[in-house]
């Protein structure tokens, strides 16, 4: 931190300056130049969540989406596989999907005509005379692409290290919410409200499982109608058993588990409003796994760098720029159960979440405060809360109270590991 | 039943009179005023028991039922939005967004005796003092459905279509 090191001088961000233990300094969230390296080394470097296989059910389904600041298609290949591709054209780089989503056999750039099938192979020139290159190597750039569990992950960069070891126990997070399906499998079919914040895009992971903000940026919420963060999150400080978990390799969560008295707090419902799901979850995963779930519902927590598992609501932040991104989100649909429960799904996630969201609104606008405040000569930000009272467990992941900063320093920790690798 | 039926058919083939048309651009102005001044209780009071306040993700074939909606209230969850609004801790909205909106385009149809169908499109200048001081623009189409009640028109449907409502959109703490 004082000394300036020849390293320094050439390498235009010290990270151990801007990111410590206990604090951050604020220049994180407003320098551009540092937005241009997060680009490069998370969004392009390592791998990142683009959606859910259930969005594209048919072969030749596909839906567009932005990673980083590229365009993507994601779709169904003819042989059942999951493809993630850039949408430009290996011409002259027109974009090859204009909508949003659909089906098709072949994708045909509007500009001179090419036409690709679902691999990216060239399948066709207009005037093929002029063009003697081979075929073969105007295939539309593949994203190393895999799927867990239905989640579809990829990244840029070919020689990227296995999505397990990056997943690493975080898996066990997104096996949690795929588990409150009777059949295992979740479905994202409802369609992405897309809610745009005037702030950097690291703000949404660090709120996402900031456990320390409910009881006073969300006091509106708690005085105008129950809910399960009654118990989690706003009792006396001492009263608070749920917690705030460092799941390692950036994963983070909120556990709120500890403080459910009952089957289904985390859908606001009594337990006997969906007798025949109980049941069915007792059936299939037994009795202790079935009473586990029905107490804990799906997790709340971040995968890093771009995925919240908001317990029944599946998000995602796109960065826009060092000032604004956007946090996608739809509910998280279950198979196998009745539509009933799955509405009561969708409500509620409409209910939370979104520019409208009875809380979302609220985070929106604290957000977008700490953006403007923070965008010149910011200063140090302090995520020290609770660093002494937090516990590794034998499993090497960290517990800290629930109002505590252990998940900021879990995300800044790694932040740093993958910005200076 | 039958007779019902024509009778509701011979009403539906009816044009509104002038003066209903008067009345019915009154209330969109009324409501709109009481919307755009953050008056939540006085605009609650031209809500009828059986409300939905619907914004959906714009003009297309959004099924309400299957799909993400950016706000799908009841009534009772649109008492809880309103209510939140006036706890005076609703910090989206503190201080309140400064609001002023155009509304034209107005086309009545009437749907039983007492009941109306109403388009109109809008565009919303709002201040958003609670963040960061810009000033967003809202383009939107609306289907009101009003009915008439012994003490004036009442409404039991907002929907408002946000021209970008499938693009990202700001923070939307007041009501549209």
């Amino acid at each position: 931190m004082t000394a300036t090191t020849a390293t320094a001088a050439s390498e235009p961000f010290d990270f151990d300056h801007l990111v410590q233990d206990e604090r951050v300094h604020g220049s994180v969230y407003s320098n551009e130049a540092l937005f241009e390296l997060e680009m490069q080394k998370i969004y392009y470097g390592g791998w990142v969540f683009v959606g859910h296989d259930s969005e594209v059910p048919k072969i030749g389904d596909y839906q567009r989406r932005t990673l980083g600041r590229e365009e993507v298609i994601f779709l169904r290949a003819r042989d059942n596989g999951i493809r993630v591709m850039s949408n430009r054209c290996s011409h002259r780089g027109n974009l090859l999907a204009i909508e949003k989503t659909g089906n098709t056999r072949y994708f045909t750039c509007q500009y001179h005509g090419w036409v690709f099938d679902l691999d990216g192979n060239l399948k066709d020139v207009p005037f093929p005379g002029g063009f003697t290159k081979d075929h073969d190597c105007m295939r539309v750039k593949q994203l190393k692409t895999e799927v867990y569990r239905g989640f579809v992950f990829a990244s840029f960069d070919p020689n990227v290290g296995p999505l397990d070891q990056h997943l690493g126990r975080g898996k066990e997070l997104i096996d949690r919410a795929c588990d409150m399906s009777p059949v295992g499998r979740v479905r994202l079919s409802a369609g992405w409200v897309k809610h745009r914040f005037a702030t950097n895009w690291k703000m949404l992971p660090e709120g996402d499982t900031d456990g320390y903000h409910v009881q006073y940026t969300h006091s509106s919420f708690a005085k105008v109608t129950r809910s399960h963060y009654d118990s989690g999150l706003l009792e006396q400080e001492e009263d608070l058993t749920s917690q705030t978990i460092d799941w390692g390799n950036g994963h983070t969560e909120l556990y709120l588990k500890p403080q459910y008295k009952q089957y289904m707090e985390w859908l606001g419902v009594k337990p006997d409003r969906f007798p025949d799901y109980i049941a069915k979850m007792k059936e299939v995963y037994g009795e202790e796994k079935g009473h586990y779930l029905l107490m804990a519902g799906a997790p709340h927590a971040v995968i890093f760098p771009n995925l919240f598992i908001g317990e029944m609501n599946i998000v995602f932040f796109q960065p826009v720029n060092a000032h604004e991104c956007i946090q996608w989100h739809t509910a998280l649909l279950l198979e196998g159960v009745s539509d009933q429960l799955n509405a009561r799904i969708l409500r509620n996630s409409e209910a939370a979440m979104g520019p409208a969201g009875l809380l979302l609104a609220d985070d929106g606008a604290i957000a977008e405060r700490t953006q403007h405040s923070l965008r010149d000569r910011a200063d140090w930000c302090d995520i020290s809360r609770g660093l002494d009272r937090q516990e590794t467990g034998p499993d090497g992941k960290i517990h800290g109270h629930v109002s505590d900063e252990c998940t900021n320093r879990a995300f800044w920790r790694e932040y740093k590991k993958v910005m200076t690798a | 039943m039958t007779a019902q039926l024509r009778a509701d058919a011979a009403e539906t083939s009816l044009r509104p009179s002038i003066e209903e048309r008067r009345e019915i651009e009154d209330f969109l102005f009324l409501e709109a005023r009481l919307a755009d001044e953050s008056r939540y209780a006085d605009w609650e009071a031209l809500v009828d028991d059986d409300m939905m306040y619907w914004v959906p993700r714009g003009e297309g074939d959004y099924d309400m039922a299957t799909q993400m909606s950016i706000i799908a209230d009841n009534r009772s969850r649109l008492r809880t939005r309103l209510a939140q609004l006036m706890t005076g801790e609703r910090h989206a909205q503190l201080p309140v967004s400064l609001l002023r909106r155009v509304i034209g385009n107005i086309e009545i149809e009437k749907t039983a005796a007492d009941e109306y169908r109403v388009f109109s499109n809008f565009v919303a200048y709002e201040l958003r003092r609670a963040s960061n001081g810009q000033t967003v623009v809202w383009p939107c189409r609306v289907e009101h459905r009003l009915r008439r009640r012994p003490d004036g028109l009442r409404m039991f449907l907002k929907k408002v279509m946000i021209v970008h409502g499938d693009e990202a959109v700001g923070s939307l703490g007041f009501i549209l």
